[in-house]
């Protein structure tokens, strides 16, 4: 018996002729009836919606255009492709939400130690990408900014002498991006 | 740009609900899913959209996700114990966790094609196509899984 007519039959596979097949053979056998019915059963167990809540989630910041035009901040051009329809769906994001909820935000000191640096600035997804530059502490040889960020997670580094890119050193959670360069992922959370 | 955000829309729930019945960890189900359309939306939106191409870097995320833990982490297991399972399923309904945990039992191969089959909306011709099978093959595999599903539940 081709028993495997019962998951195509769950699974709307069946052609006309497997259909006559199918419903032939359930008039015939009771255990296929029967295991067709448990098999429906289970299915109504495995179909259902598992979760109470839906995961959140975030989709990459898209980047300003004016940008592209600085040589050295090449690496950090987020993949084009997906620029403007990144814009729609964080768009379409905020419109579908059924209660805008105001995000939290939370101030954050961002501190790197560059003692013979002349300039130091971060980019990153809540600066869109572009640089903003760390204000020098004195002669301490640190450079700080503080930063207003929306809870969740976000992914940064710092531009230092030569355009360099590095990863925050105090952060431990990292991610190499796509052009051999490595982002740190911070998480805010409201208090 | 407006077909994307349909796009998205139709297949959040269809991409978690593969994912949570493929690895049966709330958590890892959402990460991926996020890696998932991320990398979809900055590689490859210029192309017709693609719920195959969608599962497909999905599927290979997770592929790789088990071969580091596999090699970098193999005491991963131990350190989370049963506290982390739980809270992995705090998320899920008390009534599917038995599905889940039932689930994670199959072969691997089983596993993902019925959870293919039961969550993307794929036609068995898709999902052939999509992880090197023939047709007739999904056809005898996938119900092979639910006979397979059903045995175990049966035996809690």
């Amino acid at each position: 018996m081709k028993d495997y007519l019962i998951s195509m039959f769950v699974d709307n596979e069946l052609d006309l002729d497997e259909k006559i097949e199918f419903v032939e053979i359930i008039h015939k056998h009771k255990t296929f009836k029967d295991e067709t019915v448990d098999l429906l059963e289970q299915e109504k167990l495995l179909q259902a919606d598992m979760v109470t809540a839906m995961p959140e989630m975030s989709i990459p910041e898209p980047m300003p255009e004016h940008d592209q035009k600085s040589g050295w901040f090449r690496p950090w051009l987020p993949p084009l492709a997906g620029f403007a329809t990144a814009i729609a769906l964080v768009a379409g994001l905020f419109f579908l939400r059924p209660t805008p909820v105001p995000s939290q935000e939370e101030l954050h000191r961002f501190v790197i130690y560059r003692p013979n640096a002349d300039q130091a600035e971060i980019v990153g997804t809540f600066t869109d990408w572009s640089p903003v530059a760390l204000e020098k502490i004195g002669t301490s040889g640190y450079w700080a900014i503080t930063l207003k960020l929306p809870e969740g997670e976000h992914r940064y580094s710092y531009l230092v002498e030569d355009g360099r890119q590095i990863a925050d050193p105090t952060v431990l959670t990292r991610e190499q991006d796509d052009f051999g360069g490595e982002n740190s992922i911070i998480r805010i959370a409201a208090l | 740009m407006k077909t994307f955000q349909k796009f998205y829309t139709e297949n959040k729930e269809r991409l978690f609900g593969y994912l949570l019945r493929k690895t049966g960890n709330y958590h890892l189900a959402a990460d991926v899913m996020q890696e998932s359309f991320t990398r979809y939306l900055e590689r490859y939106t210029d192309r017709e959209q693609s719920q195959s191409l969608l599962f497909t870097i999905s599927r290979n995320l997770l592929y790789d996700h088990a071969r580091k833990n596999r090699y970098d982490t193999p005491f991963e297991d131990e350190q989370h114990g049963t506290d982390g399972n739980q809270e992995n399923l705090y998320q899920v309904r008390e009534e599917s966790r038995q599905v889940l945990a039932a689930l994670q039992q199959l072969d691997e191969e089983e596993q993902d094609i019925l959870a293919l089959v039961v969550s993307s909306g794929l036609s068995y011709r898709e999902i052939a196509e999509m992880t090197g099978n023939s047709e007739a093959n999904i056809k005898v595999k996938v119900h092979r899984s639910r006979l397979k599903l059903k045995k175990i539940l049966h035996r809690r």
